[in-house]
């Protein structure tokens, strides 16, 4: 793996430098009569309609870890992998229930974060920097992962210098990191957003040609199933078990439901998710984008499928081997072997794009948290939205340096238990952000002690469970009542149970109670019609 | 405020609406259902082309859900309720 082929080098090179470029252009874009308001750096203006909303929105949550690590879990385990597919099934159906109140409230209470709704909603500093400290928790290594996306790509291109210092031996990485931090600096989420039009043409390219091209010269897919099915029976030495099956055993049909459910419950209450939701234009947008979405499903199903491919490819094997065994290395290695370079270069620069659009996001909604919800409600609170977007951009800036940080000084395991951890953190917020949107019925001394018991309950589960030849946090399942489930779902009940039960005690012994910002028409309100007179009466959320 | 859609029809948007997003999200979470090998499409397990053909019916089960919310004057009395309609 030594010296890199050119043309796919070029072809990399080049739609990096093309990414750059529209990056800073972006800054220029659907022009702000007042940029420095964090609701035009951080929310891109809450003006993107349903086309623009479909790419922003789609390149935020189908992420480069996604497509790298989706794939890799098929290629080790078969089918326990595909929970991914029925999970982004699910989680549009539940986004079109709950996404257009929460960006209704956001409107019309100007709120740019989810920690500002649920300070708004329970009247409590402590319940807002509960659900702000674990928004910024669980993207930070999610940010890092990004990088491990590209890592893979480069390393198995070969890209990198030979030196002991971790910075210089990733220079290609910090350079690329540095330029995204500089745009994403300047323009905002309007960066990402622009960017994710050419992000997603490259990736429904690699996808289509892969998966019409591949099995053609693998022999098929009786050939991919098969040899799949025939490496998933064989017994890993380690556990004394099959590696894993090609269809879910009855055994673990409840693992791979929980691990579905709850992924798809704490999808869109991760920062960068809200984020994306709170800059449409319109309310009817995020329903129309429920509908829309899932073309992304239909690709990241095909994408797993990649995984299957690769295991069908004996170079692909002997190249995770000799990475040491680290299945994340499959799909660059598939593009390798498989595709002519030129073509392996335009994967590549797919995987390499789709980690710059998330990770931009990701950056922005923690900086947005951070603004709103630490620096202005601790330390400003009379800060000016000039100041507010200042604050942001650095905070931005620190974010990336942070997850670069991450991604090169820890190594790639701790990395990755902490995404794994970030979504089990990210679920204990689960009753205070979207239950909250139907009920005001909690007490907030109830919902802070409830989340900060499901946030120790899943991370000592998660702590104690060994597997993957790790001691701790070796899977995000652990056996609870005879049955394998996600952690998450299991401390997101115990969260609830505590919260219903000190409510009720709450309530009896008539401890105080917040006070709630929010008027019940809030969620329900709508941006006043763009174009008045086709349209039918509509209500304005301004005052 | 403006007046509301006629309140016997929004009961049963409301009904079919939930009807579809649940039917929507369980063909997904109920595992049993697709945790097969037969009938293979072609040469693709049950458990792999289910799961993928599932995917556009859970999108049209949103799409539909969509248009009934919108073509009534939804906005409207969403805000005379204090609730979206499907809520």
């Amino acid at each position: 793996m030594s010296h890199v082929n050119a043309v796919s080098f070029t072809i990399l090179a080049v739609s990096f430098l093309g990414v750059t470029l529209i990056g800073f252009a972006a800054a220029r874009w659907r022009p702000a009569e007042d940029p420095m308001q964090l609701n035009e750096w951080g929310l891109g203006g809450r003006g993107f309609g349903t086309f623009i909303s479909w790419f922003l929105l789609g390149g935020d949550l189908y992420t480069a870890y996604t497509f790298i690590a989706v794939p890799a879990l098929v290629y080790a385990t078969g089918a326990a992998g595909f929970y991914a597919l029925s999970y982004t099934i699910m989680v549009f159906p539940i986004v079109f229930l709950f996404g257009p109140r929460l960006w209704s409230v956001a409107r019309a209470q100007g709120y740019v974060t989810p920690g500002e709704f649920v300070r708004g909603r329970y009247g409590s500093q402590g319940l807002g920097l509960a659900v702000t400290l674990t928004g910024i928790l669980a993207t930070m290594p999610y940010i890092a992962l990004q990088l491990v996306g590209i890592e893979s790509v480069l390393a198995v291109m070969g890209v990198g210098t030979s030196s002991g210092n971790v910075f210089v031996a990733n220079l290609p990485l910090v350079i690329a990191f540095v330029i995204l931090a500089a745009y994403t600096y300047l323009a905002g989420l309007r960066a990402p957003a622009l960017i994710a039009f050419v992000k997603d043409a490259f990736i429904y390219v690699t996808v289509i040609v892969a998966i019409i091209y591949i099995p053609s010269r693998l022999g098929g897919w009786a050939h991919i199933f098969g040899a799949a099915s025939a490496h998933l029976k064989t017994v890993n030495p380690a556990t004394g078990k099959p590696f894993g099956s090609l269809v879910v055993l009855p055994s673990g049909e409840w693992a791979y439901a929980t691990l579905a459910l709850g992924s798809a419950l704490a999808l869109f209450i991760y920062p960068h998710a809200v984020t994306g939701v709170l800059a449409a234009r319109r309310r009817d947008v995020i329903r129309r984008n429920a509908a829309m979405l899932p073309a992304y499903t239909l690709v990241l199903g095909l994408i797993a499928l990649l995984g299957y491919m690769a295991r069908a490819t004996p170079a692909v094997n002997a190249g995770v081997a000799a990475g040491g065994g680290n299945a994340q290395l499959s799909v660059p290695l598939l593009f390798q072997h498989l595709f002519p370079s030129w073509m392996a270069g335009i994967g590549y620069s797919a995987i390499v794009i789709g980690a710059l659009v998330p990770a931009a996001i990701m950056s922005i909604a923690a900086a947005n948290l951070f603004t709103r919800n630490i620096y202005k409600e601790f330390f400003r609170p009379h800060a000016t939205p000039a100041q507010e977007t200042r604050v942001a951009q650095l905070a931005s800036l620190v974010m990336k340096v942070g997850a670069l940080g991450f991604a090169l000084e820890l190594n790639r395991t701790f990395s990755i238990n902490l995404q794994l951890l970030g979504g089990i953190w990210i679920l204990q917020t689960f009753p205070a952000v979207v239950i909250s949107l139907y009920t005001r019925w909690f007490h907030r001394f109830a919902l802070i002690i409830g989340w900060a018991v499901g946030m120790a309950y899943g991370t000592i589960e998660a702590y104690r469970t060994p597997g993957g030849g790790q001691q701790h946090f070796g899977a995000s399942t652990a056996p609870v009542f005879g049955h394998t489930t996600y952690i998450a779902i299991t401390a997101v009940l115990v969260n609830l149970v505590v919260a219903v039960g000190l409510t009720l005690i709450f309530r009896a012994v008539r401890l105080r109670d917040g006070y709630d910002a929010t008027r019940p028409a809030d969620y329900s309100a709508d941006a006043a019609p763009a174009v008045a007179p086709v349209t039918r009466g509509t209500v304005s959320a301004a005052p | 405020m403006a007046e509301p859609a006629p309140p016997d029809r929004r009961p049963i948007v409301r009904g079919v609406v939930t009807v579809l997003l649940l039917v929507a999200i369980g063909g997904a979470l109920v595992v049993p259902i697709y945790a097969r090998s037969r009938p293979k499409l072609g040469d693709f397990p049950f458990f792999y082309w289910y799961q993928l053909a599932w995917v556009p019916v859970a999108a049209i089960a949103c799409g539909l859900c969509y248009i009934l919310l919108r073509t009534r004057p939804a906005r409207v009395d969403a805000s005379t309720d204090g609730g979206g309609v499907e809520q």
